[in-house]
């Protein structure tokens, strides 16, 4: 057993060893150390030159920007010039122009009902957008022209709703305003044609019964305009008949 | 006793050959000081390239602020000649 104590001894040596290889792997070595030094100052210097480098293109960009937007007034105040207007004008037109379009989207909005008691405001804008934005020459300019060509398609529309929406008619007094259905017909507002007052009689069966007698207050429905329809054309020929057979009647009696 | 004695001395030598390795066998550690100058170069390219990409992002806003304002010129010049166009019909 002389093997004994030189085993031990190796046993002991390669422990002493392997605990010094492990700690060895987590401390970093001088070489190490310096490898990691060299990188980095490497790295630092690559990154101010980059810093600088894009320090003067910022500089370069901003004196760009500002320079651009120089340019981009001067060009804006040459074609204001050109309508004889100027930055301050243009800024009050652009805001009426907001305004109109917003009244317009608001009427857009309504339904057929609400845009007939509003009709006022439809005829307001139009008469606004047609006269007065269309008229200044600050119109000739693409960004209001555009936006004006878009406001009267609106508008247009509007216009659109209202002729196809039924009308309401109040009726007023013989003595004012020698209001019969002949009369209303006859408005220019309303067919502006006395002929089709079959029409509005038709329309208001409900609460005419005799087409010769309208109570003041009365709302009467106008239907659209447009030939009249069998139906109305019967009505008016019942209506004559009766009429002349009255008055026929009326005359025998007479005689 | 001339066995344990020798057993002894066999683990004195063993001890003294690894530890001996263990020492020198291997170079030499960076002190504080120096690891402290590695740390401090670290911290410093980290804010550094902190700072580029900083700046990247500043040139790109700026690249297309210009892009906006040349974009803007053009209509503007554009629109000029429209504006002549429609005053001399």
């Amino acid at each position: 057993m002389k093997f004994y104590p030189l085993s031990i001894a190796t046993l002991v040596a390669l422990l002493v060893l392997s605990v010094s290889v492990s700690t060895g792997q987590e401390k970093m070595t001088k070489e190490q150390w310096q490898q990691e030094i060299n990188k980095y100052t490497a790295l630092r210097t690559e990154l101010s030159t980059k810093v600088k480098s894009l320090t003067d293109q910022i500089a370069a960009l901003r004196s760009q920007s500002s320079k651009l937007d120089d340019d981009v007034t001067k060009c804006m105040d040459e074609l204001y010039a050109l309508v004889g207007s100027n930055a301050e004008l243009a800024a009050a037109y652009r805001a009426e122009i907001e305004a109109a379009e917003n009244t317009a989207n608001g009427l857009l909005r309504l339904s057929d009902a609400d845009l007939m008691a509003r009709s006022d405001e439809v005829e307001d804008l139009e008469a606004k957008v047609v006269k007065s934005l269309w008229e200044n020459k600050l119109s000739l300019i693409p960004e209001f022209w555009d936006r004006l060509t878009t406001l009267n398609e609106n508008v247009k529309s509007l216009r659109r709703t209202l002729a196809g929406a039924t009308k309401m008619y109040s009726v007023g007094t013989w003595a004012r305003n020698r209001d019969c259905l002949w009369n209303i017909s006859k408005k220019e507002d309303i067919y502006d044609n006395a002929w089709m007052w079959p029409k509005i009689w038709q329309g208001n069966r409900d609460q005419i019964k005799d087409p010769d007698i309208i109570h003041p207050g009365q709302k009467l429905m106008i239907p659209q305009g447009g030939e009249m329809t069998a139906e109305e054309k019967a009505a008016a020929r019942s209506y004559y008949s009766k009429l002349a057979f009255q008055n026929k009647n009326k005359g025998g009696n007479g005689q | 006793m001339q066995k344990i004695s020798g057993t002894y001395s066999s683990l004195a030598l063993a001890l003294l050959f690894s530890s001996s390795l263990a020492l020198f066998g291997c170079s030499s550690s960076p002190d504080e000081a120096e690891l402290k100058q590695l740390d401090d170069l670290k911290e410093e390219t980290a804010a550094l390239q902190k700072d580029v990409e900083g700046k990247e992002q500043e040139k790109g806003a700026l690249d297309k602020e210009i892009a906006d304002k040349n974009a803007k010129l053009s209509k503007c010049n554009g629109d000029q000649q429209l504006v002549k166009q429609r005053l001399g019909k």
